[in-house]
């Protein structure tokens, strides 16, 4: 029980980490990324790249070999890649689709993990690449050999769920992305720039998908192209548990599927079913989603027939 | 339009079993003959996403989930080791439970939308790449699914050539179901959800029961596509069928043009062919740079040309045609409608006599959270007459049109249509009673041209079945037949001759609006209910929209239910007159005087606050 | 008065293939209460749109202190001097009401931080309701409250135009007449308004000059003193059923100006 425990709340956080890019990028303006876990995955590449020692290809010279770089330089620089991919797309794509259904806009995103997946495959090959750990060392809890990254994991996405929003709270931009999902033509005419608010978002989600794809992989210590997307839909899905619109539910959301996921893998591996996580997910998704639709149909059915007045219960 | 259309799927069908034999090995080595095979199960699969995507508007970024499951069941039915069925039991099979599975994964999608939507089916692709295809027994494991290829007599069809012909043979087959589908009530009732859920309701359309058509239509067919692709490869693991298959689909289809057939097709056999062309072009070295180039594309479909390649070409074509002709002239606002007859498709409307009761609304209530929208409002109209709804913006009335088609249940009251009551009844099967109605915000199907918005509105008129449509045999000749006539007499009547194929969108406000009345009275309804038709209409429009109200009453001798603001056109038309103010009726009876009512004026100009209170 | 504040030249505009206005003019002086007024359709909505920087006029010209604003983005309206009073109030439900007021003075505190206590003193000094509730979120609020926020929102930025949007929609007569009264404090800071209204009577209340509105152009505009009834009948397209209402709320709005100009003098000295 321990052990399902611990090891849910570690792939929980990184699932929350997902979900919190999920949920930054839908406040901010009502759409769903689904190409931040490949933008997670190119941030590897790159900080792989860096902590190896990046043999450069440039046309018509010698290859420069930049030196060895530790991992936090690594990790900075994918995080800022990351971030600058998703401001770049921002920029060049949803910005130019205009006032467009959120559909169209998921749809594109599609196109830009595709877009990036083939890229990697490109250049990378589809052998593992390395990245080590940037910390050794393990902690055990309730048998569960635990490593400091995956503490760093589920600490940040507990700090950032329940601190980012009091965070944005107290600057006027923050509070700009604060309200512009709750009324984005409001957020206009009190001055404050949609398009801004847009390019933030948008960064902020990709920058949030490569910390936490920085932080799940020394768990493994391998990765190719796809590898963060596999892990990316997880988050999509703890967000939308959590109602894609809250921080601290986004959390809540990636913890729910990590216990589950890692409960199922404990109780049900006998039935040989691979890709349990997934089963988990569609089967919560499932659960929240047509629930949360129906249970209050039903109640007011209950009511009526209870002849109690709708308020009552509220 | 009836011009029999069967010769031209001959010829394709000839060419398609003729064309790979003859060709011969110097044009076509086997290794080509197969990635031909791979292109048309691609652009199947394209079709039955297109289906759903570009037709019925739902998103489904997991439609590689359903090829899976094709290829995999029809590995099962044959394989040798498993069912040992022929190739065309596995091929009905794969269909069969592509449709089963993807009529499941529709349940959900009843009361998801959109991005919802979107995130489940994502998780399908998942669960089916990683979970289901691993199955021992389903996938094959790491070895993959071994499918044989089909027989004829004793002897396999062991070249790639051969089993071309079968793969092209299908793709026609399709091609030619998807013709017949949009050219049927089940296409159009697609194309009508994807406008608007409340819209396809009010013309008669079963939202749930269309809506599951499309999941299951598009699961079979793209089960059909696995069947092809697993057979021609031989083996597929669950590699074959993983998430960015998936993606490029929807890739595919989006730079293909959403809801364009041949767009849609033409673009999954470029995606196919891309890479070894690629090669062919620059070496081996630029393999896996096609879904670079693809993805790139749709992004760039997206952000410039959102109606894709097929879109971009009927915007050039327009373009070349209004330089060349013009615009048409305007038809005229003050149609000259045909006396029609309620079509042999649907119920009879009962006899009444003049003056009974057609719509008869007792005490109905409906609350929105806090807000009581309709407070115990009651409504009563009778036979051939013109009542009018009056009242200040919020007051009430658009709900409670919508309480009366069954757009929304009401809390409380009891809405009787010619005698029955039809509290409990869904819209489709109120409209199906005799009633019609408008929308505040024009409900067409705004991508569509009038002629076809005129055959969704004829939904009920052509009462045939899944099988009928699909194959175009049967009674759906018949009653395509009537309902295409009735279209072209209301045409002509409206005057939009001339607009028949134009897209409704584009057309100007005051234009759609008689188009959509048109909607409403094609199918003859008793009743027809009309939310603000003057709203943007220029004043002389609006005063033909008055004598166009008359005609229906005295013409057609038919019932208008009426929420209009302009007040001297209400005044000029109605026989009655009610007018709401904060969910209550608060007056009715005859147009003029029920104006003059202090209360009226009151609820329809507000009060002046009490200058004196305020600044005592 | 050498230059109006608001200058609005023969602005067309609308969706799609649909132009609902059909070249709109009029002006606003500084410290002026204008009331655009016509029945549902007319473009009076489309009007505000547009001058908001929501719609994009399709051609002519909109001036703001001289200025020509026509290209402006609706955030750089409002770094300009125009403030909004959304239709619906929109106030933003789940933040509080100071945090309402912060964001409200956004480009305020860009521009000059420093000011930004003062002014929100003066809110509050204005609407004392306001600082009572200032923790409160601003959903919870009752709809009068929500009118006070929503005005003080647009206050605090330090406007020199205020657009509002069809304040008295969807109020109960007693939020209407508590929203007048906000309204008429308003109207003594001497800041120029722009109002939209199809509640004609409540319009006529506060305003000194009418624009009526008719199928997308302002068919009629005068001050308010010099309007008739069967002028507004007419002009307004509402027959003459409604004549005798309407002349009824113009009587009472004619009898009110000497009364209030005498208020508003008395309570700016």
């Amino acid at each position: 029980m321990g052990q399902v425990v611990v090891l849910g709340l570690i792939s929980g956080g990184i699932y929350a980490l997902f979900a919190l890019g999920v949920v930054m990028v839908h406040r901010g303006t009502g759409v769903l990324t689904f190409a931040n876990g490949e933008v997670g995955t190119a941030g590897l590449f790159l900080a792989a790249l860096l902590v190896d020692g990046w043999e450069i290809p440039l046309p018509f010279m010698d290859n420069p070999t930049l030196p060895a770089l530790p991992w936090p330089v690594g990790a900075l620089a994918a995080v800022l890649f990351a971030a600058g991919l998703g401001c770049l797309f921002e920029l060049l794509v949803v910005r130019r689709m205009g006032v467009s259904d959120p559909v169209a806009v998921a749809v594109a995103t599609v196109g830009l993990a595709l877009f990036l997946l083939a890229g990697e495959f490109q250049l990378f090959g589809e052998s593992p690449k390395e990245l080590a750990a940037p910390v050794d060392g393990t902690v055990e809890i309730a048998g569960v050999l635990v490593t400091p990254t995956q503490i760093a994991g589920l600490v940040l996405a507990i700090a950032l769920g329940f601190g980012l929003q009091a965070v944005l709270r107290r600057t006027d931009f923050g509070l700009g992305i604060l309200a512009a999902a709750q009324d984005p033509s409001a957020v206009r005419l009190v001055g404050v720039p949609l398009s801004r608010i847009s390019l933030t978002v948008w960064g902020a989600g990709a920058a949030l998908a490569a910390i936490a794809s920085l932080l799940v992989e020394p768990t493994v210590g391998v990765f190719g192209p796809g590898y963060a997307s596999e892990l990316y839909v997880v988050g999509l899905a703890a967000a939308v548990v959590g109602g894609l619109n809250s921080l601290p539910g986004a959390v809540v959301g990636g913890v729910t599927l990590g216990i589950a996921e890692s409960a199922a893998t404990r109780y049900l591996s006998g039935i040989g079913l691979s890709g349990l996580r997934y089963v988990v997910v569609l089967v919560v998704l499932l659960a929240v989603l047509i629930g949360r639709q129906t249970i209050p149909d039903l109640l007011k059915r209950l009511d009526e027939q209870t002849g109690r007045p709708a308020e009552a219960r509220a | 339009m009836s011009r029999p259309k069967v010769p031209g799927v001959l010829v394709a069908l000839v060419l398609a079993a003729v064309l790979p034999w003859s060709l011969g090995a110097a044009v076509l080595s086997d290794k080509n003959a197969l990635l031909c095979s791979a292109a048309c199960a691609t652009a199947i699969a394209a079709i039955s996403l297109n289906m759903l995507m570009g037709y019925a508007g739902q998103i489904s970024l997991g439609q590689f989930a359903f090829v899976g499951v094709g290829a995999f069941t029809t590995g099962v039915v044959t394989s040798v080791d498993q069912l040992r069925l022929p190739w065309v039991v596995g091929l009905a099979a794969a269909a069969v439970v592509g449709a089963a599975i993807a009529f499941l994964v529709g349940l959900p999608a009843l009361r998801l939308r959109g991005l919802y939507l979107a995130v489940v089916t994502v998780s399908v692709a998942y669960v089916g790449w990683q979970s289901v295809f691993r199955v021992e027994w389903i996938g094959g494991g790491s070895a993959g699914k071994v499918t044989p290829r089909p027989y004829i007599g004793d002897s396999p069809i062991s070249s790639d050539t051969g089993f071309l012909t079968i793969a092209a043979v299908l793709l026609v087959l399709v091609w030619q179901v998807d013709v017949n589908l949009t050219r049927s009530r089940l296409g159009r009732a697609f194309q009508a959800i994807r406008a608007d859920d409340q819209v396809a309701a009010s013309f008669g359309i079963d939202v749930v029961r269309y809506k599951l058509l499309a999941f299951t239509i598009s699961g079979a067919i793209a089960g059909i596509a696995g069947s092809i692709i697993g057979t021609a490869f031989g083996t597929v693991t669950a590699g074959t069928f993983d998430y960015a298959r998936s993606l490029l689909l929807v890739v595919i289809v989006v730079i293909g043009g959403l809801g364009s057939r041949w767009g849609v097709v033409t673009a999954a056999i470029f995606a196919t062919l891309l890479p070894d062309l690629l090669v062919a072009l620059f070496g081996a070295g630029i393999r896996g740079l096609d879904l670079v180039i693809n993805a790139a594309l749709l992004m760039y479909t997206l952000a410039q040309h959102p109606g894709g390649f097929a879109g971009a070409v009927e915007e050039a074509r327009e373009k070349r045609k209004r330089r060349k002709g013009g615009e048409p002239p305007l038809p005229p606002t003050r149609p000259n409608l045909p006396a029609l007859t309620r079509p042999v498709g649907m119920p009879p409307v009962p006899k009444l006599r003049a003056r009974t009761a057609v719509l008869k609304a007792t005490d109905v209530s409906v609350r929105f959270g806090g807000l009581q929208a309709v407070d115990s409002a009651s409504l009563h109209v009778d036979r051939g007459t013109i009542v009018g709804l009056m009242g200040p913006n919020g007051a009430g009335k658009t709900t409670m049109f919508n309480a009366i088609t069954g757009a929304l249940t009401p809390d409380t009251g009891r809405i009787e249509l010619l005698g029955v009551d039809v509290s409990h009844l869904p819209t489709h099967r109120r409209t199906a009673l005799g009633m019609s109605r408008t929308f505040q915000l024009i409900g067409l199907a705004k991508n569509q041209s009038v002629y076809e918005n005129l055959l969704i509105a004829q939904h009920l008129a052509a009462p045939y079945g899944v099988l009928s449509a699909l194959t175009m045999v049967g009674p759906s000749r018949f009653y395509e037949r009537d309902v295409r006539t009735r279209a072209d007499e209301v045409l002509a009547g409206l005057g939009f001759g001339r607009y028949r194929d134009a897209q409704v969108g584009r057309l100007s406000h005051g234009q759609q609006r008689i188009v959509e009345i048109g909607c409403a009275l094609v199918t003859s309804p008793e009743l027809v209910m009309l939310d603000e038709p003057s709203a943007g209409m220029s004043p002389a429009a609006a005063e033909d929209l008055a004598a166009t109200l008359r005609d229906v009453r005295d013409r057609l001798g038919r019932t208008v239910l009426l929420i209009e603001h302009n007040v001297p056109l209400v005044l000029d038309v109605a026989d009655e007159l009610y007018v709401m103010d904060a969910g209550k009726v608060i007056a009715d009876g005859e147009p003029v005087e029920v104006v003059g009512r202090p209360e009226v004026v009151t609820a329809y100009l507000g009060v002046a606050p009490q200058k004196q209170e305020v600044n005592a | 008065m050498s230059q109006p504040l608001l200058q609005v030249e023969d602005i067309t505009a609308g969706f799609g293939a649909t132009t609902v206005l059909h070249g709109v003019s009029f002006t606003v002086p500084a410290g002026g209460i204008a009331g655009v007024f016509g029945l549902n359709g007319a473009g009076k909505s489309v009007t505000m749109k547009t001058l908001a920087g929501i719609l994009p006029a399709r051609s002519g010209r909109i001036l703001l202190n001289g200025d020509d604003i026509t290209k402006l983005s609706p955030e750089k309206r409002v770094a300009r001097g125009m403030g909004h009073v959304p239709q619906g109030r929109q106030v933003f439900p789940q933040l509080t009401v100071e945090e309402n007021l912060r964001l409200g003075a956004y480009t305020l505190r860009r521009r000059d931080k420093g000011r930004y206590a003062a002014s929100l003193d003066s809110v509050y000094d204005r609407f004392p309701v306001l600082r009572q509730r200032r923790s409160q979120m601003a959903g919870t609020m009752s709809g009068g409250q929500q009118a006070s926020l929503s005005v003080g929102r647009a206050l605090i930025n330090e406007p020199s135009l205020i657009l509002i949007d069809e304040p008295s929609a969807g109020l109960s007569p007693v939020a209407q007449l508590e929203l007048n009264e906000v309204l008429e404090t308003v109207a003594e800071t001497g800041v120029t308004m722009v109002l939209v209204e199809q509640n004609v009577a409540f319009g006529l209340s506060l305003v000194d000059t009418a624009h009526l509105m008719q199928t997308g152009v302002v068919v009629h505009s005068a001050p308010v003193a010099e309007l008739d009834e069967s002028t507004l009948a007419t002009h307004l397209g509402i027959g003459k059923v409604l004549q005798a209402a309407t002349g009824r709320a113009l009587a009472d709005r004619q009898s009110v100006p000497p009364q209030r100009s005498s208020s508003r003098a008395g309570r700016a000295s």
